[in-house]
């Protein structure tokens, strides 16, 4: 349109500015060509009009029309290139082949243009990368397990991932714009527990929470156990005022299950053929009555064996459940004199069988404490157990003392064997831990006093070693001892029930 | 003395029932044998026994089945007669159940040999 409407106007310029020439032509034509002054006075159509217009405006018009149209050409084509580059064409350049002004219009456009496409393209491939970005964030959001959801300030959610949807069966749809807290509640028995965390501090201060072994309710009823993390962020520019993550426990609780019936069946598998050749082995020895010295030595060793085995399999088998915590201890109150004493006659049948000499030094009066039976006498069966191995048949001397102050309860077994090494008392207490110079000449798993330690710990107490290489070693174990307002002073029940390492007997201690 | 105790040994696995049998007749005892749970609740419950032996893993009932049917829901049922879980299952909640189900003992077979078992019996009869 207006390309058109430029050359009209430039048309009618040069019409204009083409026939008055023309006609002054035309004129000077005709003067030059009347030969007479009445002819001249006369005119007529034939001789005036007419050369003036052949000679005069019909080239005028001819030429207004080529003038024309060479003059309006380049700046037509410079609208039309920039018509197409208003339109986002910048493949067609406007040609840098014009002459003069147009040339440098031409290649002036032709730079805007340039750069223009760099621009643009450079806008491009930055959108492409926030894109690739956006994408690459959604696909992390979305193939994440645990479940992600994301709040502004007033506490509504406007984040929610693929697995927080799937976890909580609540459609993003569903939970977008909602307040967390109604369609979110986390609770720890059935009480709110994030509320304060999320809108004490929102905005104001960067905190990170963590809860374990919260509820939450799917949108069906059924109940979910999640470990949560929130965190709230200070001034964050997109909005988010708080992120929260939970991770679904169920299935890691079920792993963790199967592992420990795994463990537990592995091991009862285990014991029935130790049963029996344990069994047997005893059997043997009751019975048989003309066997050689030689023999009988070899029976002993297959018993020892055995009951090594047995050891072996009982202790691997603590270590994994205290491991998976599993090891439940029953703190009971109990007196612990009595506990010792009913730990003397079994100690004493096992120290006279391996020829060392047992003492126990035990007061006179009750001591309540708060333990578990069960797991202390596995702390003084290690105890003793290891006096044994580290003591030399015939001169290996144990003693058992017991002494209370106000606040505790101390244990010590000490012995005149051959002492552990400076170098390893600091890692005696580790797990698998054994010291090197024994370790061929004795038998061990290296967990007994990582149990012992475990168990002591989870009663309050402590374990430690005093040794002399060459001299002997002494353990002794703290406990607290419960103190009692009333008369009530862990004097027996009137059923004790012995629960050991070994099984228990109502009354009666096992073994 | 032992010669009077009549004892029913429920075990499914019968070199372990024959191994410990041996023993504890050799010591004077009269020992029955039932080889699964709903046989060993069957002849518990026929005439009277001064003490069950009962295995826990096994066909038809476990022990602790057979153990809980045999003291009723009050814990109170077949007061006579003593009953000692004999397994090689060393977890704390079995033993649990078993002490909630009023058992006399629970021993780990692979912790105690055939005369360490007589003698406790011996004690606890």
């Amino acid at each position: 349109m207006k390309s058109t409407r430029f050359k009209r106007q430039t048309l009618a310029l040069f019409f204009i500015v083409s026939v008055i020439p023309a006609l002054i032509v035309g004129a000077v034509w005709y003067v030059y060509t009347q030969t007479t002054t009445l002819n001249f006075l006369f005119l007529d159509f034939n001789s005036f009009v007419l050369p003036v217009i052949m000679v005069g405006i019909i080239p005028a018009v001819i030429l207004s029309f080529i003038f024309a149209e060479l003059l309006t050409k380049p700046v037509r084509e410079i609208l039309k290139a920039a018509i197409r580059l208003s339109n986002g064409d910048f493949s067609s350049r406007f040609g840098t082949e014009g002459r003069g002004e147009f040339g440098e219009i031409n290649h002036a456009l032709d730079k805007v243009g340039a750069k223009l496409q760099q621009t643009l393209s450079q806008a491009n491939s930055e959108t492409a990368l926030i894109e690739a970005e956006r994408g690459k964030l959604h696909t992390v959001l979305n193939s994440m397990t645990d479940g992600v959801f994301a709040l502004d300030r007033s506490g509504r959610i406007i984040l929610f991932n693929k697995a927080a949807s799937e976890l909580t069966g609540r459609s993003i749809g569903e939970v977008a714009g909602q307040l967390a807290e109604k369609v979110m509640p986390f609770r720890s028995e059935g009480e709110l527990v994030m509320t304060r965390f999320l809108a004490l501090g929102a905005g104001k201060e960067h905190k990170v929470g963590q809860w374990k072994g919260l509820e939450l309710y799917r949108a069906d009823g059924h109940s979910l156990t999640v470990n949560v993390e929130a965190v709230v962020l200070k001034d964050d520019p997109n909005g988010i005022a708080a992120l929260v993550t939970f991770q679904d426990l169920t299935k890691v609780h079920q792993l963790e299950e199967m592992k420990i019936d795994f463990v537990a069946l592995a091991a009862h598998e285990l014991r029935t053929p130790l049963t029996e050749i344990k069994g047997y082995l005893d059997i043997l020895d009751t019975e048989a009555k003309s066997l050689t010295k030689a023999q009988k030595a070899f029976l002993v060793q297959a018993i020892s064996s055995a009951n090594q085995l047995g050891n072996l399999m009982h202790n691997l088998l603590n270590v994994s459940r205290i491991e998976h915590g599993e090891l439940s201890y029953q703190p009971e109150l109990i007196n612990y004199r009595s506990f010792i004493e009913t730990s003397e006659e079994p100690l004493m049948d096992r120290a006279i069988q391996q020829n060392r000499i047992l003492t126990f030094h035990i007061p006179k009066e009750p001591i309540p404490i708060m333990g578990d039976p069960s797991a202390l006498r596995e702390v003084i069966d290690n105890l003793i157990s290891n006096a044994i191995i580290h003591t030399a048949a015939d001169t290996g001397k144990i003693d058992i003392t017991v002494e209370i102050d106000r606040h505790s309860v101390i244990t010590t077994v000490s012995d005149n064997g051959v002492g552990i090494p400076a170098s390893a008392i600091k890692h005696l207490f580790t797990k698998f831990f054994r010291v090197n110079e024994y370790k061929s000449t004795t038998h061990g798993t290296g967990l007994g006093l990582y149990i012992c330690k475990s168990i002591v710990n989870a009663h309050g107490g402590n374990i430690s070693v005093q040794s002399t290489e060459g001299k002997g070693s002494a353990f002794t174990y703290i406990l607290p001892r419960h103190i009692v307002a009333s008369s009530k002073s862990g004097e027996d029940n009137k059923v004790t029930i012995t629960r050991g390492a070994h099984g228990w007997i109502k009354n009666h201690p096992v073994r | 003395m032992a010669g009077s105790k009549t004892i029913l040994f429920v075990e499914d696995d019968k070199p372990i029932a024959e191994m410990y049998a041996r023993v504890l007749e050799r010591q004077g005892f009269h020992v029955e044998y039932a080889y699964n749970g709903a046989e060993g609740l069957r002849k518990a419950l026929s005439k009277h026994y001064d003490l069950i032996l009962l295995d826990i893993m096994m066909p038809e009932k476990t022990g602790i089945e057979v153990l809980g049917e045999l003291r009723g829901s009050d814990g109170k049922g077949s007061p006579e007669t003593k009953i000692v879980i004999l397994t090689n299952l060393a977890q704390d909640k079995t033993s649990q159940e078993a002490l909630k189900a009023q058992a006399d003992g629970y021993i780990i077979k692979a912790d105690i040999v055939p005369s360490q078992l007589a003698g406790l019996i011996s004690k606890l009869l």
